[in-house]
């Protein structure tokens, strides 16, 4: 089975949701909420303890230490294990007006985050109508691109450290013989922003395309057949009809890359570790660097929760956006 | 297939060489580096058909205990992975039944957190428990950690699973009297074992590949293959065999799995993206 069965399963998920939803929005509309929540819980009685475990795992390990790094943040530790004194916002005051870092940090997350995501966005949408269209050996070549998205990170560093290597690479010898000169690649802070997009695109474009193609294949025949019967072309059809119908979808795939580029880290730090000169030092790089290098476990937790607050942000901000497009 | 696209055949076929070429280029490159003698990658271009060796293999488990390591990442991948489905399908039975919007909320702060984020309170835990002298805590302290990843991501995926069943199975299961916990085993968990295979494949796969928790929580008797292989890259001077032969041994499980669950990769990739 396919994503395209995957999607029909979700579609019919949908409308065996949809009658119960109807229940709860007419409960909600009688005497008072109150009376249908406690019948929910009467009917399902007993399950709380199929529930309390994984309560008290989320509690632990997601609740918990995200308090525990705030904390940190308006705290100075000390190295030797002990909270130490009171900052208030002392670090988050640093971070924003005296540390250069922090901002040429941000600025470089930034730019990979966006280039990434518009190639990875083109690329797999162009891939993604490929593996739409029904023909022999779909679903096997489809499950054979997914690989550089599920390989391990670290192998992904590590595979392109040769080929982006100076002397043996095979990245040199493919710009050298196409006339583009011979980069440093990682070794140059002006060429290595892009070697990571480069890769990254690589990485994560069949990730895309998989959830584009099985978003084309759900979508209704006959806007786009009636289309062509009005006489548009294929790319008008495509552009003009098919594009808008996709929206949602490409709504949420863009999500879900986004929340994962924000916090690029990884290969980076398989490959450059931030170098050179801080050029490929990402938000999540320079956290990681100033509380495990540096030990400075407060200031790191500070810059983790700068980053968390940008994830949010642009999370809540793609979030706003495609609710707003619905309501039109 | 209709007429139309079987016209295009070529075209399409075509598009899947340049792509399959483009995607799985590099990793051929790197499977193949790993059988090959240095003296035959350290060389521009690159040279198609060099002698094949088990050389870098040999040295791999000849100097360092890879074996172990090999068990240390299925004693971390698959004890979180086998965790997370105990802890995470019977909350996400209940989660379906109740519709419960908050607990969505922390699946999804999960998933936006920087991994350093949780790391940062978790080595000063580790620290002050003596996980870096201790094997048992330091094991403990790395499933624990993955969980971050898998218990999120086993709700996410079994949800849509539970929430697909015909309702009216359940209420003929509560008129007949069954409990809670008998809706739950006996009538809706025989029902969604594909969910669950889902939710193992992208479970076990996620967990195996994390890097940052190993590299901060571990110490030398605990550590996992991703790590190693990058501890790899500062030993020796650019050993290129040994390192693709490590890369690739960290893909194995992505290998396997494709070739034999791409169904339950595919489905899991593409969840709660195609709803």
């Amino acid at each position: 089975m396919s994503a395209q069965a995957a999607v029909h399963d979700m579609s019919s998920a949908q409308t065996v949701l949809a009658p119960r939803a109807g229940t709860a929005e007419r409960g909600r509309a009688g005497p008072g909420k109150g009376r249908w929540d406690r019948n929910k819980w009467r009917r399902n009685k007993g399950a709380l303890p199929l529930l309390a475990p994984a309560i008290v795992l989320t509690a632990a390990l997601i609740i918990f230490p995200i308090a525990y790094a705030i904390v940190l943040s308006v705290t100075n530790w000390q190295p030797s294990g002990t909270l130490g004194s009171f900052a208030g916002l002392s670090h988050y005051a640093h971070m924003l007006a005296h540390d250069p870092l922090f901002w040429d940090s941000l600025r470089i997350t930034l730019i990979l985050y966006i280039c990434c995501l518009v190639a990875q966005t083109l690329l797999g949408l162009a891939l993604g109508y490929l593996l739409s269209l029904d023909v022999p050996g779909r679903s096997i070549f489809q499950a054979l691109i997914l690989v550089p998205s599920i390989i391990a990170s670290v192998a992904v560093g590590l595979m392109w450290l040769l080929i982006y290597d100076p002397t043996i690479g095979v990245a040199d010898w493919i710009t050298g013989g196409l006339g583009l000169g011979r980069p440093a690649w990682l070794g140059d802070p002006h060429t290595v922003v892009w070697a990571f997009v480069l890769l990254d695109t690589w990485e994560w474009t069949p990730f895309m395309a998989l959830i584009f193609a099985a978003g084309i294949r759900s979508l209704p025949r006959e806007p786009l057949e009636a289309a062509r019967t009005d006489g548009a072309g294929p790319w008008q059809t495509a552009w003009r009809v098919g594009l808008p119908l996709l929206r949602p979808i490409i709504v949420i795939a863009v999500l879900l890359r986004s929340v994962d580029l924000i916090r690029f880290f990884d290969t980076i730090y398989v490959m450059t570790q931030g170098g050179p000169v801080n050029s490929s030092t990402t938000l999540n790089i320079y956290g990681y660097r100033i509380g495990f290098t540096d030990l400075n476990m407060s200031y790191a937790a500070t810059l983790q929760i700068a980053l968390l607050i940008l994830v949010i942000v642009i999370a809540g901000g793609i979030t706003w956006l495609r609710r707003r497009s619905q309501v039109e | 297939m209709n007429s139309r696209t079987f016209r295009r055949l070529p075209i399409v076929y075509l598009g899947y060489l340049a792509a399959g070429i483009l995607l799985l280029g590099p990793v051929a490159f790197m499977v193949l580096s790993g059988f090959h003698h240095n003296i035959d990658i350290t060389v521009s271009p690159p040279k198609l058909g060099a002698p094949l060796t088990l050389a870098n293999y040999r040295t791999l488990f000849g100097t360092l205990p890879f074996g172990r390591y090999i068990i240390n990442s299925f004693i971390v991948a698959g004890g979180s992975t086998l965790i997370a489905l105990f802890v995470g399908i019977p909350a996400a039975f209940v989660l379906a039944h109740l519709r419960l919007r908050a607990a969505a909320f922390f699946i999804l702060l999960a998933r936006m957190a920087p991994g350093v984020l949780f790391v940062i309170p978790l080595y000063l835990m580790s620290v002050s428990a003596g996980a870096p002298g201790n094997d048992v805590i330091n094991y403990l302290f790395l499933i624990f950690a993955h969980l971050i990843i898998t218990l999120p991501l086993t709700i996410w995926l079994v949800l849509p699973y539970f929430e697909a069943l015909p309702s009216e199975l359940d209420e003929a299961a509560l008129i007949d009297g069954a409990s809670f916990t008998q809706r739950f085993s006996r009538v809706a968990l025989p029902l969604i074992k594909p969910g669950i295979s889902v939710a193992l494949v992208i479970g076990f796969i996620f967990s195996w590949n994390y890097f940052l928790f190993v590299l901060t929580l571990s110490n030398k008797n605990t550590v996992t293959l991703p790590v190693i292989a990058f501890n790899f890259i500062g030993q020796g001077t650019a050993d290129w065999g040994g390192l693709m032969a490590a890369a690739t041994m960290i893909s194995v499980p992505a290998f396997v799995l494709t070739a034999v669950a791409q169904k339950f990769l595919v489905r899991g990739i593409t969840a709660g993206a195609v709803k």
